[in-house]
């Protein structure tokens, strides 16, 4: 097992290493020009782009900069000189001119909303999800099933943006539900009540959609697996429904929820795009989106690195797990 | 951009020029106004474009830090009307003493002006803030005035040679030191001027010339923890989060004749959906907010009449006013030098199509008569020989410009009629340039049988393409406010090589070198009512040489919650009197 | 002693086609100790009758007519309409099962052991170390090498042949005193299948309990069963003692089952024989007997009869029933 995980590791490692280069050839075949992007949006002046240009490394090669981009992450960098310099240290992402900041501080503020978004989303999710998921299974043809089936309906049409509006608009603004939240994000460990609060709109949206493709999922994966073989031994043995259900069925029927649920898992904690900006969180999602209309460079490679990074971890984590579920998986 | 910046005015600005009006008179009365509470101001946006005070350009933004945080030598009046556009003094005694013919001016500060540490702001904080903004590579999109202005020669390739406080090399510190100077007493500042400026006291009033202490300097990162010298700090600023402003405490309010002061704490929240940033106010969700935006199109009706008058629940929280903006297409008189076809476009385009477009005459504003808008007051003259205009177009007067065209440049007139050339006109490439595209070619083909070819560009990088000559078309969209309530910030920008946003490149017409001149002139006239007329004569010049094809003297929207009084449009600054909002 | 008695036990399962009649009046008996075969071809109600006996099949999907009872530790239960919550303390307990494919029949994310103790468990209210104890002894019965240490293995670690070992010690964990098996060589190769027959087999006279044997394969019955039920679209069309079945079968279907069997006591050299045709399908059954289309000795019955009428299983010798018109005479 040990064995196992530290060849993953590696390749993962590798993995990333990869993905940023990638990255950093894309941007550096982009018909846009970084340093005319660092002086503003009027800049026309050929000295100050050069300057700029000169300031940021951008009129060094290729391998160059990406290799003090990757010394960077390692040892920090700076960019200018006297007041006006800019120290960014590890790992550094490099500087955001539209954020006038380090890229690192820009997404270690961020990514608190996200992973509390995240979280909160996927634990609503996978709770109504399967357990709604079992419940239509386990009452097929009735009327359990049929209502989850009109659940599953919405929730897989009704897109997060209308979804979030809507509750946004109506619960908050025209019925007065719940209060428009004081603050457009709150850290849990500052006021876990406000957290809480500005969070739930926002973990309900992302929940309906997820809950919905997650019922239909585990609907399905459970009366697949209560047609196998061993669960009609496990009837054969005495045991009640419930202790098959719970023991036998889901424990098989699950497995494959965890990768599934890691995997989406990881592409939220990428960036939730449409949640967070219905709800004005300010999160890597809305980061990512303006950097993208903004052409933002640093911020573009910085979250799409760290969208790879995440979705590597949870695939390594996930298949972790799956080890641990499944002991078939083990012996590969 | 166009100078996005706003400011507007009327007649009596040559007399306010000159005078100094005593603090005490200038605060609003503040009768049913009272102290405390929080004002939230909602918007779309991810963040301020700039809170550094030498970066800020925009009427909205100078408006609401020159509020809330940014002091400044002199400041608009803090008064509804012709009255804001009085300049008073702020940081100064006075409104600045000039001599030299205009060329020398000085300001004293006040005694007890301090920053939030409670530090004392110095001649030295403002000749340093002002030195950031020759730093054009780090100090982006601030106005570039102190470097058009002040008497600092330039290097060869027509730069500055003083590069800012950050350069260390082949930086002529001495120069600026000898353009702006400090008393002994470090309260005196004087700046020499290159050429007369005679409302040098109106450019001071931006924000780039705001104290900013050395210390507390970082280059690009003081846009995100600027220090206050108003009645505000803050305390928290987080992009795509929210701006939290709370009291300063070392703001003397008797040291600052201009700043109300009235709530306890200001609360900006960032990227709020557009819908929801108006459903909070249409619903009044929090009385206490108002948005920085303009009114999403499809949320007009509820809030006003088909007349653009609020409706009677919006009746003392809404405003519909015109701004400071005329928006024109840019004429490439270089590339098209006839002025017969460029008169055919102005009468044959569906004027009343493209105003539909941004909401009807009630909303979008009326149609423009040249680059100066009649807010400006003493400088706009109706400008005559438009009487063939036609809203929906005029096929009648088009077709005899062409006529005309045909013999008095036919290569012009072979050109726009020839279905595989036509004309080129530049465009932002957004969803409703392209709404307008299409009512511009089918004008132009049913009313004077010219081709229209359109241009998109993306929208970010779109006036690199249109300024950089070699790329520019025939027509390119633009639009323009001035930077106060003077056309000198108008007409010499727009039509002269001198000016930062010239593109019609008409120094290839043959009067050129007369409008010019008689341009120069106006700038350096002392006295503004003949300057007006100067500026009014050089629009109409522009208008019959037919330079620019004007298209609105646009108007604006703004909501705001039931809770909160005092709001009125604060003219120069094209923008909300932030400054003298209150909790009823 | 009769430990189970089955009379008229019908299964219809209705469909949108129509209703399917898997198991249509079937009767028979098993005594203690004894081993039953059950013999037919796929779809001949043989796997049905047997999950119905353990309530198996949700009664929400089908109708089950007649009545089977079975004399437990507790008195005779028919288990045609016991609820769940009692044939679940007959299930596991007295009367056991183990399928045809063990690949699939153990879950394969437990191991071995904890499968095994779960079914001890769930009868016994005993100590986890006595159910371990006691795996480990019918792990050793079934002859898995190292039982003790091989608990902690997963199914997927195992070869076909011993799985089955370990569904059949899971089966006897609680001394049952019937095991149904449902073809349970089926699916492993002929060698093994000798093996595992045999141990059924011993394990069967050792604990003395009945034998349910469900199968398709004529040669797997002749050295275990006792008795013989072959059937045919859900009915029984013969039934016999193992030797008289073999000695002399009487309806065409077991002839043709038998001739498809190479068989070692026969001296002549023959051709091995197919049935010809296909099994019909139960919803739409043909008329009359339901092997007439595929039945070679039509020709001694008058025209007609077999595709009109159902033969009656009737009594032809000593505990040998038959249900065909050829031979029964007028």
């Amino acid at each position: 097992m040990l064995s196992y995980i530290s060849r993953r590791l590696a390749v993962s490692f590798i993995i990333l290493l990869t993905v940023s280069f990638a990255v950093y050839v894309i941007f550096a075949f982009l018909p846009y020009d970084p340093a005319a992007l660092t002086c503003g949006k009027t800049c026309n002046d050929p000295g100050i782009i050069e300057a700029n240009r000169h300031r940021l490394g951008y009129d060094l090669p290729f391998f160059t900069q990406y290799f003090l981009f990757l010394k960077g992450l390692l040892f920090g960098r700076s960019f200018g000189e006297g007041a006006a310099m800019i120290t960014c240290p590890a790992p550094s992402l490099g500087y955001s001119f539209q954020e006038h900041a380090c890229v690192t501080n820009v997404i270690s503020e961020a990514l608190p909303v996200t992973v509390s978004l995240a979280l909160g989303a996927l634990v609503m999710w996978l709770a109504l999800g399967v357990g709604l998921g079992i419940l239509a299974a386990r009452f097929r043809g009735r009327i359990v099933d049929q209502l989850s089936t009109i659940f599953v309906l919405i929730g897989t049409s009704l897109p997060t943006f209308l979804t979030g509006l809507m509750l946004l608009v109506f619960v908050v603004i025209k019925w007065h539900i719940m209060p428009f939240p004081a603050g457009n994000y709150t850290p849990f460990l500052e006021n876990p009540f406000e957290w809480a609060q500005i969070l739930l709109l926002p973990w309900i949206t992302l929940a309906f959609a997820y809950a919905a493709l997650y019922t239909r999922f585990v609907r399905s994966a459970v009366i697949d697996t209560s047609n196998e073989d061993y669960i009609r031994t496990a009837r054969a043995k005495g045991l009640s429904e419930g202790v098959i259900l719970g023991k036998h069925t889901l424990r098989a029927a699950l497995a494959p929820i965890a990768t599934m649920a890691g995997l989406d898992f990881a592409g939220l904690l990428g960036g939730a795009i449409l949640t967070e900006s219905v709800f004005n969180l300010p999160g890597i999602g809305r980061l990512a989106i303006n950097s993208v209309v903004n052409i933002d460079l640093p911020i573009i490679v910085a979250t799409t690195l760290l969208a790879a990074l995440f979705v590597v971890i949870m695939n390594l984590l996930v298949d972790i797990l799956y080890a641990f579920i499944d002991p078939r998986v083990r012996v590969v | 951009m166009a100078r996005v910046k706003k400011s507007t005015s009327i007649a009596i600005v040559a007399v306010l020029a000159l005078a100094v009006i005593a603090g005490g008179l200038v605060k609003m009365s503040s009768g049913g106004s009272s102290k405390g509470g929080t004002i939230t101001y909602l918007t779309h946006s991810e963040a301020w474009t700039h809170a550094d005070p030498n970066r800020n350009y925009t009427g909205q933004h100078l408006a609401w830090f020159s509020s809330y945080l940014q002091r400044t030598l002199t400041s608009y009046a803090h008064a509804p009307g012709s009255d804001g556009s009085a300049v008073v003094a702020d940081l100064a005694t006075d409104t600045g003493r000039a001599s030299n013919e205009n060329k020398t001016w000085e300001f004293t500060l006040r005694d007890g002006v301090k920053y939030e540490d409670g530090s004392a702001i110095t001649c030295e904080d403002v000749k340093y803030g002002v030195s950031r903004t020759f730093a054009t590579d780090v100090i982006t999109d601030g106005p570039t005035y102190a470097i058009s202005m002040l008497d600092i020669p330039s290097a060869d390739d027509g730069s500055s040679v003083y590069k800012g406080p950050y350069a260390a090399a082949d930086n002529d510190t001495a120069a600026y030191d000898k353009a702006v100077s400090c008393s002994a007493d470090n309260k005196t500042i004087t700046f020499n001027l290159s050429r007369s400026v005679g409302d040098f006291n109106y450019t001071v009033t931006y924000l780039a010339f705001s104290p900013v202490p050395k210390a507390k300097d970082d280059g690009d990162a003081y846009d995100m923890h600027p220090v206050s010298s108003g009645p505000y700090k803050i305390e928290k600023y987080k992009s795509k989060d929210e701006m939290v402003l709370v009291r300063n405490d070392n703001w003397d309010p008797k040291s600052d004749s201009v700043r109300s002061a009235f709530p306890d704490r200001i609360v900006v929240r960032f990227g709020l959906a557009e819908e929801v940033r108006d459903q909070l106010i249409l619903n009044d969700s929090d009385k206490n907010s108002m948005s920085l935006d303009s009114v999403l199109p499809t949320n007009l009706p509820t809030v006003f009449d088909d007349a653009g008058n609020p409706r009677a629940e919006f009746a003392d929280r809404a405003l519909n006013v015109y701004d400071p903006y005329v928006t024109y297409e840019a004429v490439n008189v270089k590339s098209l030098p006839c002025l017969d076809v460029r008169k055919a476009v102005y009468y044959a385009r569906d004027y009343a199509g493209l105003i539909q477009l941004s909401g009807g005459a009630a909303f979008g504003g009326d149609p423009a008569d040249g680059a100066i808008k009649p807010l400006m007051g003493l400088d706009y003259a109706k400008v005559t020989g438009l009487d063939e205009f036609i809203a929906a177009g005029n096929a009648d007067a088009a077709q005899k410009y062409m006529t005309a065209a045909k013999s008095s440049c036919p290569d012009v007139y072979a050109r726009a009629t020839d279905p595989k050339r036509g004309l080129t006109f530049d465009t932002a490439d957004t969803d409703t340039n392209k709404k307008a595209a299409a009512i511009w070619i089918d004008s132009m083909k049913k009313n004077a049988n010219i081709t229209m070819k359109f241009n998109y560009i993306e929208a970010g990088s779109y006036y690199s393409v249109v300024m950089d000559p070699t790329k520019q078309g025939d027509f390119s969209r633009a639009g323009w406010a001035p930077d106060w309530a003077n056309a000198s910030t108008v007409i010499p920008e727009l039509f002269t090589e001198t000016g930062g946003f010239d593109l019609s490149q008409n120094g290839a017409d043959p009067a050129y070198q007369a409008f010019k001149e008689k341009s120069d002139a106006a700038l350096s006239e002392p006295d503004r009512v003949k300057q007006g007329k100067m500026w009014a004569e050089l629009n109409q010049y522009a208008m019959d040489q037919m330079w620019i094809i004007p298209r609105v003297f646009s108007k604006t929207q703004e909501i705001w919650g039931s809770g909160l009084g005092g709001v009125f449009f604060w003219e120069p600054q094209g923008a909300p009197s932030f400054g003298d909002i209150f909790i009823k | 002693m009769t430990l189970l008695k089955i009379e008229s036990l019908s299964v219809e399962f209705p469909t949108p086609d129509g209703l399917v009649k898997a198991v249509d009046q079937v009767s028979f008996e098993v005594n203690a100790g004894e081993t039953l075969a059950i013999v037919g071809e796929s779809g001949s109600g043989k796997t049905v009758t047997n999950l119905a006996l353990m309530g198996l099949i949700p009664k929400r999907t089908a109708n089950i007519l007649g009545s089977a009872k079975f004399e437990s530790t507790d008195g005779v239960v028919n288990l045609i309409n016991s609820n769940q919550k009692e044939l679940r303390k007959l299930r596991g307990r007295e009367i056991a099962m183990i399928f045809q494919d063990p690949m699939s029949s153990l879950h394969p994310f437990y191991t071995i052991g904890d499968q095994i103790i779960e079914a001890h468990q769930i009868h016994n209210e005993v100590d986890i170390k006595v159910s371990r104890a006691r795996t480990i002894e019918l792990l050793e019965m079934v002859g898995i090498q190292g039982a003790e240490s091989r608990m902690a293995a997963f199914p997927h670690q195992f070869s076909g042949g011993m799985r089955q070992r370990v569904m059949i010690a899971m089966a006897l964990v609680n001394n049952p005193s019937l095991l149904i098996a449902d073809e349970p060589t089926t699916a492993l190769d002929v060698t093994v299948q000798a093996q595992i027959m045999k141990l059924l087999r011993d394990l069967q006279k050792e604990l003395k309990m009945a034998m349910i044997l469900i199968t398709h394969d004529m040669g797997v019955v002749a050295g275990t069963a006792n008795r013989v039920n072959v059937m045919y679209a859900g009915r029984i069309v013969e039934s016999a003692k193992v030797r008289d079945l073999y000695a002399n079968p009487l309806m065409p279907y077991t002839q043709g089952l038998l001739a498809s069997v190479p068989r070692m006591d026969r001296t002549k050299i023959g051709r091995l024989s197919a049935i010809p045709g296909q099994p019909p399908s139960l919803i739409s059954l043909p008329s009359g007997c339901s092997f007439n289309p595929r039945c070679n000795r039509k020709t001694e019955v008058e025209s007609g009869k077999c595709e009109s009428q159902m033969p009656e299983l009737r009594l032809r010798a000593d505990e040998h029933l038959v249900r065909c018109f050829a031979g029964e005479g007028a």
